[in-house]
Order: C-alpha cells, then sequence, then structure tokens
C-alpha cells in the first residue's frame, strides 16, 4: 500500500510556541497575539470596568507572556495559562481583589427566578435580537458570574480549564457557573416580562 | 415551583442540581440515565432543562469564538506591544 505524505507544514502547538518565545523568539511572539488577542480581550472586556481598561489589560498581558513564557511548565494547558496571566494583569490594573461571594440565596430560589418550574410554553431567546438580549443580560450580571460564563461557554474552556484560571475548586467552579447561568436565565425572563407587559 | 415531584427516582430539585453536568454531558451513565427517565416524565423540567441547554448554547453561537477583534484594537495593541518590547530589549 503506498502511503500518501502530506507536506502541508504543520502549525506549531501553543506550547512549542511559548518554549520559542521563551528563547526570545518575536516571530512566535506575534502568532501567539494573532491566535489568542481576540479571545483574552473578550474575556478582560468581562472583568475590567471600561473598554480602555480592557485594551491596557491586553496589551499588559502580551507582554507579561513575553517576560514570563520560561515560566510556563508545558503540563497546564496553555490557554489557561494564558487567561490567567489575563487576570493577574487585569486585577494589577484594578488594584484590587474582589472578595468571594456569598451565596444567600437557595438552588432552588434561584431556579424559581430564572423559570425552573413554571410550565411557561415561551423560549427565553425567542424572536429577534437574541444577540443583543444575550450581550445585555450578560453585561447586567455580575463580575464573577460574568467570568465564568465567559470561560466557559464563550470561550468553551474545560472545567478543569476555568477551575485553574479562576483559582477554585472544581466543584465550586461548577456551582458558580450553575448559579451565573440560572442568574442569566432570571435577566432574560424578566427583560422578557418587560417586553410583554 | 409548581409541586416538586419525584419521577424516576429523582426529585425536580436533584435534577435542577445536576443539570450543568447532565447538560456538559460530564455526568456517569446511572445518574445520565436517571436524568433522562426524569425529564421524559416531568414536562416542566424538560422544558426548562431546554432552555438552560439553549441558552448556553446561544451564549458560544452569538457572543463567543468570533477570531477578530476591531481593527483598531488590533492595530493599538500591535503598536503598543512593538513599543513596550523595544524598551524590554
Amino acid at each position: 500500500m503506498e502511503h500518501v505524505h502530506d507536506e502541508t507544514p504543520r502549525a506549531p502547538g501553543d506550547p512549542e510556541l511559548i518554549a520559542r518565545v521563551a528563547q526570545g523568539d518575536r516571530e512566535a511572539l506575534g502568532e501567539l497575539v494573532l491566535r489568542h488577542r481576540a479571545a483574552l480581550h473578550r474575556y478582560l472586556r468581562g472583568i475590567t470596568p471600561s473598554a480602555a481598561d480592557a485594551e491596557d489589560a491586553l496589551q499588559r498581558t502580551f507582554v507579561a507572556v513575553w517576560k514570563g513564557a520560561g515560566t510556563f511548565g508545558g503540563l497546564a494547558s496553555a490557554r489557561a495559562w494564558l487567561l490567567t496571566i489575563a487576570r493577574n494583569e487585569a486585577y494589577r490594573q484594578n488594584r484590587r481583589r474582589r472578595e468571594e461571594p456569598t451565596e444567600s440565596e437557595t438552588l432552588a430560589a434561584l431556579g424559581a427566578r430564572a423559570g425552573w418550574g413554571h410550565d411557561s410554553p415561551h423560549d427565553l431567546l425567542e424572536g429577534a435580537e437574541a444577540r443583543a438580549r444575550l450581550r445585555a443580560a450578560l453585561d447586567r450580571l455580575g463580575e464573577d458570574d460574568r467570568e465564568v460564563i465567559v470561560l466557559r461557554d464563550l470561550e468553551g474552556l474545560s472545567g478543569e480549564e476555568a477551575a485553574q484560571v479562576l483559582g477554585l475548586g472544581l466543584a465550586a467552579q461548577k456551582s458558580r457557573l450553575h448559579r451565573a447561568r440560572l442568574r442569566l436565565m432570571a435577566l432574560l425572563k424578566e427583560e422578557r416580562h418587560a417586553v410583554r407587559a | 415551583m409548581q409541586s416538586e415531584r419525584e419521577v424516576a427516582g429523582l426529585t425536580c430539585g436533584q435534577v435542577l442540581e445536576h443539570l450543568p453536568d447532565y447538560v456538559d454531558q460530564a455526568l456517569g451513565a446511572e445518574l445520565r440515565g436517571k436524568i433522562e427517565g426524569h425529564l421524559r416524565g416531568c414536562d416542566v423540567c424538560e422544558r426548562f432543562g431546554g432552555r438552560y441547554a439553549e441558552v448556553a448554547r446561544a451564549l458560544r453561537r452569538e457572543l463567543g469564538a468570533a477570531d477578530e477583534l476591531p481593527p483598531e484594537t488590533g492595530e493599538r495593541l500591535a503598536r503598543e506591544l512593538a513599543r513596550a518590547l523595544g524598551s524590554e530589549s
């Protein structure tokens, strides 16, 4: 049997690029920037107070990657490592670290606000402008809720990767995501009722 | 909640608790089977679970995964990065 060789050059993986950045390869840094700038910007926009702050933090993130590429062990997810650096830069800029929120609302009560147990036939996202309504609801969420939703649902990080970025255990990350999604649904439901009223 | 029922060995509250793992396909076969049994027998949870999954999917579809920055943001990033790294070397 004849083997067909694929002559297409293989794109280097993120760990390889980071290793090259650690050796001072600016071209590799440029490639990392192109690959990850949009996702990092989306994430930073969710956890900083303004677009200008997000942009500043994005720039500092890649400078930190340039300086700190040698600290990437290669075992962790490269994407989670980059997001962790972005998070640190955002908080350095904001000069604060939020206190962990205390959850007083039971899951059942939160679920009820999101429509759990109500036999409504209406889809929360039916009709026009679904994207704008989702964006508006996401912007109205608290920072912790928005952050976990951006990581898991927008960027598609695994639970383990998101937990690593957030500095949480897997179970705590999961619980935060669930409550954040329910609060988002509650906001969408609220908005839908306001439109219908 | 209208009334919390037990269907297929799980209450509606237990289904709510496991919803994220169910939607993210992170459950073992046994629990997944029980939840599917509950959803088949409980319209209210079935509808709510569908909405929950749809919101999670829509976030990715509508707001995530775009590969581009606004062009002016990308240009500023390249410029500022070149300046910052220039001063580093």
